[in-house]
């Protein structure tokens, strides 16, 4: 542990020095988490004015009473998916970045011939990737939360976050998507020899997001606890699989007999 | 120290190390002398536990590198043949990283590196980014990572291959001045100067062991000898009849003199020599052409291929 420990500082240090990597979740932060929800409320009023926007409500939810307050559900139940590109991109730049670079370098031979056991250089790279994962989206949350709460108040008179689907994504589904994409970055990477295309892993959850805010859009399905929850089963039930994989690739002779290395 | 007994390396297709057998003693340094390819690495990932062999046994200080391992780590150092460094980090948090993987204190561990880097004319530079760093600066510095745990087996990995003529000679001198120490150093190497000049004894390998001797035994070893016979004038006329000897294996005229290729020289050499006088040859010397290291070592390697 205290090496894993001493492995993510180092590397840590290196993230903070590779704009590389942060210009990009700096702009998907800013992007997801508060212009496009502000935008959002800020033109609710002229959403609601669209006839499209009343069908789509009275096929969806029958006649409510407040229509501007199921819009405003509706619309959180979108952006709280689309803030799932931060748990997935984060570990998806940086895992590809480090274990790379330890290639490129020949830094890894020689670090395979301290003491330093394979499962703490796993879990070293694990936590650099892993733990900026979940504090840049929980801080990309409660930004969402304190966009959407301060703009719906000033405009509408009242604050709808936290909800528990909002609870449930941001504190078990995301950190669930960004252990997989930690497993499956630390995995293709073993595989690459070159960092933008192991990077590219993250796109993946690009489409699950766009699929899931389509059907919504659709009227074709509505997220709701009880879909959250099952999706999270089924996703927790691949980490135990991609953990053992990336243990097995983080052997010795593995690592030095069939990597991919330039 | 090290014990090696019928070691065996099969990669998927290739056989890259095929039943070596070799002890080395403690403080020994022992070269491991061959061309590429010839298994150098594969023996050193072995013996420092990284790759596993397909069979045969390891022993490093009593212990083997499937049930030991970490302990045989904590106690060995390795200089690997394309050693890198984290380029943005500066040479001193490089070597601090990877020395507080080791269990010394971390006050040894600072002394040590200033140890080292001084030693290595690299203090001065010890705040900027290796990257910056010169090949032969960079092998000092990984010479110097192989180093600050206080290794009891220094695994050497062609550690001059590449650098700049005052580069080497800095490394080999460091290398030389290991005989003083307690440190058993595993030295592998293509250069055949650097083999015998620095160790005790050298290992010949290409894929199987060709020969395991110190420098004078290797040079005393081979059994036929080249020598010259240098005549008042008129060495063609005795061509032939030197040819049709069947000690002598090649001959070759020059000038006056005739460069000859014996066998079992103890032997022949008087019975030529009377041949040529009895058939009128005024014979001024006979001198005996000892081999160079390399034609030594070219021999052997050629050997093995014929086989
Ligand atoms: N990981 C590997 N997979 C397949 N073949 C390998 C591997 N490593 C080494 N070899 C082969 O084993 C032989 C010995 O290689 P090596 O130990 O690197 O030799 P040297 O260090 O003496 O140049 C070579 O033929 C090489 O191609
Ligand atoms: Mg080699």
């Amino acid at each position: 542990m205290k090496n894993s420990l001493t492995i993510f500082k180092k590397e840590i240090k290196e993230v903070i020095r590779n704009k590389n990597i942060w210009l990009p979740v700096l702009i998907v932060t800013i992007i997801f988490s508060i212009a496009m929800p502000a935008a959002m409320i800020l033109g609710s009023n002229a959403i609601l004015k669209d006839p499209d926007t009343v069908n789509f409500i009275n096929r969806m939810f029958g006649d409510v009473d407040n229509p501007m307050r199921v819009l405003m559900d509706f619309m959180i139940k979108q952006l709280i998916i689309f803030l799932l590109m931060i748990p997935a991109m984060v570990p998806s730049l940086i895992a590809p970045a480090s274990i790379l670079m330890e290639k490129e370098n020949n830094t890894l031979e020689p670090l395979l011939a301290t003491p330093l056991k394979t499962p703490e250089l796993l879990l070293g790279k694990a936590m650099t990737a892993f733990i900026p994962a979940f504090a840049l989206s929980t801080i990309s949350f409660l930004m969402l939360t304190l966009v959407v709460d301060v703009a719906s108040y000033i405009k509408l008179g009242f604050a709808p976050l936290p909800t528990p689907e909002w609870l449930i994504v941001a504190f078990v589904l995301s950190p669930i998507l960004s252990f997989i994409l930690t497993m499956a970055s630390v995995i293709v990477s073993s595989r690459s020899t070159d960092i933008r295309s192991a990077q590219g892993i993250g796109a993946v959850v690009i489409f699950p997001i766009y699929l899931i805010i389509g059907l919504q859009l659709a009227g074709f399905f509505m997220l709701n606890i009880t879909y959250l929850l099952v999706g999270c089963l089924v996703l927790l039930a691949v980490c135990p699989l991609l953990l053992r994989l990336a243990v097995r690739i983080f052997d010795r002779e593995n690592i030095l007999t069939n990597w991919k290395m330039k | 120290m090290i014990k090696v007994a019928n070691l065996t390396k099969r990669f998927k297709t290739v056989t890259a190390v095929e039943d070596i057998s070799f002890n080395i003693g403690e403080s020994e340094i022992f070269a491991f002398l061959g061309p590429n390819g010839a298994g150098k690495t594969t023996t050193i990932r072995m013996l420092s536990t990284l790759i596993s062999p397909t069979s045969g046994q390891v022993t490093i200080d009593g212990k083997n590198p499937a049930d030991d391992g970490d302990y045989i780590r904590s106690i060995i150092g390795l200089l690997t043949e394309t050693p890198g460094m984290y380029e943005k980090i500066s040479a001193y948090d490089n070597l601090d990283y990877y020395a507080s993987f080791y269990d010394i204190p971390a006050q040894r561990r600072r002394h040590n590196i200033e140890k080292y880097l001084k030693m290595f004319d690299l203090w001065k530079r010890k705040d900027d980014p290796a990257g910056t760093y010169s090949k032969g600066m960079k092998q000092k510095l990984a010479l110097s990572r192989a180093l600050v745990h206080e290794p009891r087996i220094l695994f050497l990995d062609e550690p001059t291959a590449g650098l700049d003529p005052e580069s080497a000679h800095m490394v080999r001198q460091f290398i030389d001045s290991l005989k003083h120490e307690n440190t058993t150093v595993f030295l592998s190497t293509h250069n055949l100067e650097e083999a015998s000049g620095l160790s005790d004894r050298v290992c010949i390998i290409k894929k199987k062991i060709i020969r395991i001797a110190s420098l004078a035994e290797l040079q005393g070893s081979s059994k036929s000898k080249r020598m010259e016979i240098v005549f008042s004038d008129g060495a063609s006329k005795f061509l032939t009849l030197l040819e049709k000897i069947k000690q002598v294996s090649s001959v070759e005229i020059r000038d006056n003199r005739a460069f000859l290729v014996v066998d079992e020289p103890h032997q022949s050499n008087p019975f030529i020599i009377r041949s040529l006088v009895e058939k009128g040859a005024d014979i001024l010397y006979v001198n005996e052409i000892k081999a160079s290291l390399e034609e030594i070592y070219l021999g052997l390697i050629k050997d093995e291929e014929t086989r």
